[in-house]
């Protein structure tokens, strides 16, 4: 192995020199408070060992410079940095590695609006904003930007951009790499470098060079750190129109899936697939799923965004589409109500049950799978069974059922972020059960490789269970890979460790 | 490192907030961070309700103890902004009867904080004046003491004690007294009866949210055998602040289970009271205001008690007034920066957070920002960019009342 930054140096030289970097003492932060309090996202923590996550010391830059001069610090130095915006994300882009430590690149500080350019339709910002935020400062120019994540109250521009996020508008506005236009990178080995289609800042399109852009949507903290993102602005929509259907059998309810995502309507912007699992987990305490007879086995829900002009009359098609098939409207309050609250209600600890049903908090495994719509029915059942399994042996295990949502940008018919909820009882996880755990994780992973689809669509593969399927999965491009990081970072400073990239100094 | 001898205060606090912490552990999705006025301004994820439950958790897995989070707890308003953005709250709440709890959390582990020797500077100087006085110290030239609790009432004519007391906050005493004669004179011209107290001590409340229990609790008692001693029923308390004290912390001091007698008072919120009496035509608003106006949901009264439509009835009620509203929720988000002992600590933030939220007002276009709470006035007007008036100071103006007394800029001249 060469010579690479497994393990930090971090002493009080490198926090002096930090603090000459910064000139201010606050943002430099080495106390226990402030690396304990950036070691974990929300995903399920193996908290009986977090003392071994916690980077060496938290760094709140203001300006790229300052980001610039910390990367080349650490990268003379061989010590590792993790770059963390929101540190809202379901894997771990945004925590040190076990046992790895590191300078931890907290970019919240950042989070101005530069540049609001309503003639060439773009807004510059910094990667600490957050979309709700900078929405509610679009909303007089009557524009937006239509990033929807789930945790769009709380997620921030940084981290989307680094995960490569996806939105749940997606099919009709594009996802997080559909949005940005361009952006200022600092470089694993410090440089700062401007990333874009070719030539300016707010360019749609070009075929000069390379394309780069989507090198650096995506690469989880690997390849470098944003330091500000130049992004989209869309009309904000005059309309929105949201209905959800029930069906008796998840079969069904696919087949509408396919209808509808194939019914060429340019203003849908999602259509979500709910299975048996999901709506038994609902039943428990939801008072729009409570009174839905059991004969209710799956929902649809579709949204739709634009002009009334085209909104409208395409609802009435969406109504015959989802009816069409044996499909029953529930009603405008529960569509209305469901679509309104989608950021909100997504997860939270009380609903999770042990077998005999008692009432535990649990915490939320999201699987993020993409896959096509032709083998949808096949992973579920196999998700299912393996979740299932794992229940049964250890107890601190739910399963919260499945959603699978329109993937591709623009193109809602052919693939599926799929998603199986699992509800994990942190409280009770040791050594034992964690390693059940990342099994657990890991078989669901290999089966969505063995029906051609991709494990994460957006929360990346940095966690155990998947990082370790990431030359697997990407084949015969691993190679290119490793390649890239290598070139990019030749002393494997940038987050390293995840996605397997190690392979890379081998 | 704490002293070793306060492990068990630390095991015992542990113990009582873990489940509570948990809850919010275990979900982890931050939805409270972008509401939260302080986090708004230092952007420091130690600053945040998450990690204000995190950081239990990590203490009873012996990661931290209270010396080493103690700054982080010093950085809240008690606002209540994160309770409510909580999804905990928002979609089991109803069905488990459950609501994360941020606000307790944060006045626990001050409380620890004074318990265990990791008192804040600031706080402690704070609290021995308020010790010896028995009022605010109102930080600042004003001389603050028993025989001064009742000056703002010169000219007045209010009697002493009697079935329903007027309860007026020590800001508004000593400070900001157009406040409290603007109040007072509205509740005269609609012939409501009231007196005051023998003897007026600070409500506890201030000293509660910074950690010193004891002390609150005195103040506690010593205001409620003065209610007792004049045969008081009711107790009218304008300001949000003493209005949380008295339906919060006074019935937990003097609840059933107690060594003392059940908390008999009837609590009644002056802006209630207010838009009831003006509802029933016992206060006539007839001069008109020809201001552009927005106004400032104090947080404890939109956030930590739900009130936030008396104030607007009342706004639009004055005859001349425009009133450019922002809706409450979207003022989940605001604050003045002036609650929970913030601005004594980390005055920096809250003139911070106050120069924000006067600036979202002067972004409206409007001539005057209206609250209604004294606390929140001086961090507002201190910014110096925009008129900040409360609520019952306007409603005076309308009702044809000359206030007197002095706003928070006179009175530092």
């Amino acid at each position: 192995m060469s010579a690479v930054a497994f393990k930090s140096a971090v002493d009080d030289a490198v926090v002096e020199e930090l603090r000459a970097i910064l000139g201010d003492g606050d943002r430099v932060l080495p106390n226990v408070s402030s690396r304990v309090n950036r070691t974990r996202v929300p995903a399920p923590f193996p908290v009986h060992r977090w003392g071994e996550h916690m980077p060496d010391v938290a760094v709140l830059p203001k300006t790229a410079q300052e980001v610039s001069d910390v990367v080349k610090l650490a990268n003379r130095l061989k010590i590792p940095v993790v770059p963390r915006a929101g540190g809202t994300g379901l894997s771990d882009g945004a925590v040190p590695m076990r046992g790895r430590g590191g300078i931890l690149v907290d970019v919240k500080l950042m989070n101005q609006i530069h540049e609001i350019d309503l003639v060439d339709r773009t807004v510059t910002v910094g990667p600490g904003i957050n979309m709700l935020k900078l929405n509610e400062a679009l909303r007089p120019h009557g524009v937006f930007y239509p990033d929807d994540p789930a945790s769009y109250p709380c997620s921030l521009v940084g981290g989307r951009i680094g995960t490569g996020g996806w939105s749940l508008l997606g099919s009709r506005f594009g996802h997080t790499r559909d949005l940005v236009i361009s952006m200022e990178v600092v470089l694993p080995t410090g440089e700062i470098v401007e990333i874009a289609e070719g030539g300016g800042r707010k360019l749609r399109k070009s075929s000069t060079g390379l394309t780069l852009k989507h090198l650096f949507t995506g690469h989880q903290g690997t390849l470098g750190i944003c330091t500000e993102a130049t992004l989209e602005l869309v009309p904000r929509p005059e309309t929105e129109f949201a209905a959800f259907f029930a069906f008796e059998d998840y079969l069904t309810a696919h087949r509408t899936t396919g209808r509808l995502t194939k019914s060429g309507l340019a203003t849908l912007a999602g259509v979500v697939l709910f299975d048996e699992w999901k709506l038994r987990y609902l039943r428990r305490d939801d008072e729009a799923y409570i009174p839905q007879p059991e004969s209710v086995r799956a929902v649809i829900a579709v949204a739709m965004y634009g002009r009334r002009a085209e909104v409208e009359p395409a609802s009435k098609i969406v109504m015959e589409l989802g009816r069409a098939d044996g499909g029953r409207y529930l009603g405008d309050e529960i569509s209305q109500g469901d679509w309104a609250s989608r950021h909100d209600r997504y997860a939270t600890p009380l609903h999770g049950r042990t077998q005999d049903g008692q009432v535990v908090p649990m915490s939320w495994h999201c699987e993020d799978a993409a896959l096509n719509y032709s083998v949808l029915p096949q992973v579920r059942e196999e998700w299912h069974a393996i979740v299932d399994r794992y229940i049964r042996e250890y107890g601190i295990f739910d399963d919260w059922g499945m959603f699978a949502y329109t993937n591709g940008a623009y193109k809602p018919w052919a693939d599926y972020l799929v998603e199986i909820d699992v509800g994990i009882w942190e409280q009770k996880l040791d050594e034992t059960s964690w390693d059940a755990w990342v099994r657990c994780k890991r078989e669901i992973s290999e089966v969505s490789l063995k029906y051609g689809g991709s494990m994460t669509a957006c929360h990346g593969a940095t966690r155990e269970g998947d990082a370790e399927l990431v030359p697997t999965e990407m084949g015969s491009s691993w190679e290119v890979v490793k390649r890239i990081k290598r070139a990019l970072d030749p002393n494997n400073v940038m987050n390293p460790g995840k996605q397997s990239m190690d392979e890379a100094y081998e | 490192m704490t002293d070793p001898a306060s492990n068990g205060e630390q095991r015992e606090f542990v113990e009582r907030w873990r489940d509570n912490a948990y809850g919010c552990f275990s979900s982890g999705h931050k939805f409270c961070r972008e509401v939260c006025p302080v986090m708004q301004v230092t952007r420091n994820e130690n600053h945040t309700p998450t990690a204000f439950h995190a950081n239990i958790v990590a203490m009873e897995k012996g990661l931290v103890d209270v010396a080493d989070v103690a700054d982080d707890y010093v950085h809240c308003t008690q606002c209540g902004a994160c309770e409510l953005r909580c999804p905990n709250s928002l979609f089991t709440g109803d069905f488990y009867r459950h609501r994360t709890q941020t606000v307790k959390v944060v006045k626990a582990m001050r409380a620890l904080m004074v318990e265990t020797g990791n008192e804040r500077e600031g706080w402690k100087l704070w609290n021995e004046r308020l010790a010896a006085h028995h009022n605010e110290p109102v930080l600042g030239e004003i001389d603050v003491s028993q025989e001064h609790v009742a000056d703002w009432a010169e000219g007045l004519d209010i009697p002493v004690g009697g079935e329903t007391i007027l309860f007026v906050d020590c800001e508004a005493a000593f400070y900001r007294t157009s406040y409290t004669r603007a109040f007072a004179q509205l509740l005269q011209r609609a012939g409501v009866q009231f007196g005051l107290m023998r003897e007026q001590w600070c409500c506890g409340g201030p000293a509660a949210e910074m950690g010193y229990v004891d002390l609150a609790r005195r103040h506690a008692e010593h205001n409620v055998a003065d209610w007792r001693a004049v045969g008081a029923k009711r107790i009218i308390a304008p300001d949000p602040h003493d209005f949380i004290a008295f339906t919060e912390d006074y019935p937990a001091y003097f609840g059933d289970d107690g060594a003392h007698a059940r908390f008999e008072f009837e609590i009644v919120l002056g802006v209630e009271l207010v838009a009831e009496l003006v509802r029933d035509g016992k206060i006539a608003l007839t001069e008109p205001v020809e201001r552009t106006v927005t106004y400032h949901d104090p947080c404890r009264l939109n956030k930590r008690k739900g009130v936030h439509e008396a104030p607007r009835e009342l706004l639009r009620a004055i005859p001349g007034l425009e009133f450019k509203d922002v809706d409450r929720v979207t003022q989940w988000s605001y604050c003045s920066g002036g609650g929970g002992g913030l601005p004594v600590e980390k005055p920096e933030i809250t003139a911070e957070i106050s120069r924000r939220r006067v600036q979202r007002a002067a972004d409206l276009e409007v001539d005057a920002l209206i609250s209604a709470c004294p606390w929140s006035e001086r961090p507002l007007s201190e910014v110096g960019t925009l008129e900040v008036m409360d609520l019952f100071e306007l409603l005076a103006r309308s009702a044809g009342i000359e206030v007197g007394g002095h706003t928070s800029a006179e009175a530092r001249a």
